[in-house]
């Protein structure tokens, strides 16, 4: 059964392997590639029902990788809050290959396209996956040099720039991550995260002092937030977005953000969650990790909505638009998080916040991959992607403009699409949470959380009227668009208005993920932790 | 031999900070591995050096006993693994700076068109 839980990162893997050594047949090695994503999302589905969701399921389970005990070797975790954030990469996945497949120039799949795509895979699962904090590093770091390469991959002027940028700016958050990581060590004395979340519970037992938790607990929430682009180190997001392949660009705004979101969910809410530590230093008087991350990570979604949204507004170039639209919604998905790390432990609150942080992620993961996959339709077939160019989209190429419009309906929030309650639950949860005691932060949120909606509004519209809306332009009076491409990208509006129509099953494998995430005890558990001290 | 750890640490992040800051690529470069070699140093002191018993190096059972001091074998084994994920990123990082280099026709970094 527990081998389920390893299953994913085995498939991924293979498949780069096999992917690499077919490199010289390239029909068989896109085969390839498709059958691995398809063997990807099926391994996930499996081991999601198995383990997670399906009737007498454990709820969760644990790997330990060469059969070493936790703590001492490294344990793979699938619970609830895996399992959903699995889904939505194996989802993305499964069609930004597709796309793939009809978009990139055979020549440029033959260079190592289809090993690094499946290598992106292996890095977002094991993040997912790992309940080791070191591990948890290496992970990243995989993610990240196979990020580094394909935002270089059609190696012009701007590509090579965008990722030696990105690859400095990730360099120094490593180095920060490690300075974290081996602090956590030094004040802890584990690295395996089931353990360090018991003994950060019960300092005393163990005869740890954790003190400096808060403090370490800040660096690693500056190196997740770069990962996932929120204001202020948003800055790498437009260049890199923009150089790299286009269905690459939708893997890195729907699942590679995600994990940055991931990290800060399980390491604050789930091992973190417990401590309580008294900090009291000048402007800062807290008394656990949760209480300093609230304010901070407000003010860095508030921040990142305002800053996102407005710049948006302001691209005259679809790639612009949602790449600047994507920081505006990464930071939807961190004011929830906020909110629910400022509740009461014991309310709600706290289930419900991480909830709808979930479910806005999983709308941005199909939303922004549709509208990422459909500006590169839109340029194969125009060659351009400045609004200024193009126009009368919808009466030229129909299927394509509905899919973009059902993409940008969702963005915008009406029902019943995915978006829809992504927006609701999000603003659900900053009204109970002025509702359950009137504070700044609350507050706060619930206008940013308005004006970012306004925001969306506008530059949806406005790419609606400029692109496809008026008389057809020039570019694309000649255009020719690609049936493949539409085939996936009709497929995935599809999906977004499935997900909004069958929402229930949905909302309830949101809610299991958030009570896994909050759930420290119940992940100690399944590490199998609790049997008493084998040391 | 702490004040030593911290001395050495900090004079390779302030070193490292400093080369990243330039605008010349290949110092950048040079910043990204210093900045590397600043957190091993960093991961090893925080292992805590002490005397080398039998509890700590289990190896050492079988070798003649003590040592008289040993870094943390646990840290080791993470600076060993983030030597070698430093080691690949510098170089990817000297190849795509080469490129970048090649495409944009400056070393200096704030001379790059966009």
């Amino acid at each position: 059964m527990s081998v389920l839980v390893i299953a994913p990162l085995l498939v991924a893997l293979t498949t780069v392997v096999l992917t690499l050594l077919l490199g010289r047949r390239p029909r068989l090695q896109r085969a390839t590639s498709v059958a691995g994503a398809v063997g990807y999302l099926g391994t996930v589905s499996v081991a999601v029902w198995t383990l997670v969701l399906g009737p007498g399921a454990p709820g969760a389970a644990a790997y330990q990788v060469g059969d070493w005990p936790a703590p001492f070797g490294i344990t793979l975790v699938l619970d609830g809050l895996s399992a959903f954030m699995l889904t939505i990469a194996a989802g993305v996945g499964i069609a930004s290959i597709l796309f793939s497949v009809r978009y990139v120039t055979p020549e440029n799949q033959r260079v190592y396209y289809h090993p690094l795509f499946h290598a992106l895979l292996v890095g977002v699962t094991g993040a997912f996956l790992t309940g080791d904090l070191f591990n948890l590093f290496v992970w990243f770091e995989v993610m990240l040099i196979v990020s580094y390469v394909f935002v270089a991959f059609y190696g012009t002027g701007h590509a090579t720039a965008a990722s030696f940028r990105y690859l400095v700016m990730n360099v120094f958050g490593s180095a920060l991550m490690l300075v974290a990581v081996g602090g956590l060590y030094a004040t802890t004395g584990t690295l395996n995260m089931a353990d360090m979340a018991r003994r950060l519970a019960t300092p005393d037992a163990y005869g740890i002092d954790p003190a400096p938790v808060v403090g370490l607990s800040a660096l690693l929430l500056a190196v997740f937030a770069l990962k996932a682009g929120l204001v202020p180190f948003q800055f790498w997001v437009p260049s890199a977005y923009t150089a790299a392949p286009a269905p690459v660009t939708a893997m890195f705004a729907g699942v590679t953000k995600k994990v940055g979101i991931y990290a800060i969910v399980r390491l604050y809410f789930t091992v973190f969650a417990a401590a309580r530590i008294p900090v009291d230093v000048p402007g800062i008087t807290v008394t656990s990790p949760l209480e300093f991350l609230a304010p901070v990570l407000g003010t860095m979604g508030v921040a990142s909505i305002v800053i996102g949204g407005v710049s948006a507004v302001g691209q005259d170039r679809l790639e612009g638009v949602f790449a600047y639209s994507s920081i505006g919604q990464v930071g939807f998905i961190a004011l929830p998080v906020a909110i629910a790390a400022a509740a009461d432990p014991a309310g709600t609150l706290r289930g419900v916040a991480i909830a709808a942080a979930l479910v806005f992620a999983l709308h941005h993961a199909l939303a922004k991959g549709l509208l990422f996959l459909s500006v590169a339709a839109v340029e194969d077939a125009t060659k351009t992607d400045r609004l200024r160019d193009l126009g009368g989209l919808a009466g030229h190429s129909p299927l394509l403009s509905g899919a973009v419009f059902v993409g940008l309906l969702s963005l915008i929030g009406l029902p019943p699409l995915t978006g829809f309650f992504g927006k609701f639950l999000a603003f659900d949860a900053a009204v109970r949470g002025l509702a359950s005691g009137p504070d700044t932060l609350s507050a706060l949120a619930l206008v940013a959380l308005l004006l970012g909606a306004v925001l969306t509004i506008l530059y949806a519209t406005r790419v609606w009227v400029d692109g496809f809306w008026g008389r057809e332009t020039a570019a694309v009076e000649v255009a020719s668009v690609e049936s493949g491409q539409v085939a996936v990208l009709v497929a995935l509006a599809v999906a977004v208005v499935l997900v909004g129509v069958g929402f229930d099953p949905v909302y309830r494998f949101a809610e299991t993920a958030a009570t896994a995430a909050l759930d420290g005890e119940a992940y100690v558990d399944v590490v199998g932790l609790n049997g008493g001290e084998r040391a | 031999m702490s004040v030593a750890l911290a001395v050495a640490v900090g004079g390779l992040f302030a070193v490292g900070t400093f080369l990243l800051l330039q605008r010349d690529l290949v110092r950048i470069v040079l910043g990204v591995a210093v900045v590397s070699q600043a957190t091993f140093a960093y991961l090893i002191a925080m292992g805590g050096i002490d005397e080398g018993t039998q509890d700590l190096v289990p190896v050492l059972e079988g070798h003649g006993g003590g040592a008289p001091e040993v870094a943390d074998p646990v840290v080791q084994a993470l600076v060993l693994t983030a030597i070698v994920i430093s080691f690949g990123t510098t170089a990817l990082a000297l190849v795509l700076s080469y490129r970048a280099y090649e495409e944009n026709d400056t070393m200096d970094v704030t001379e790059w068109t966009e």
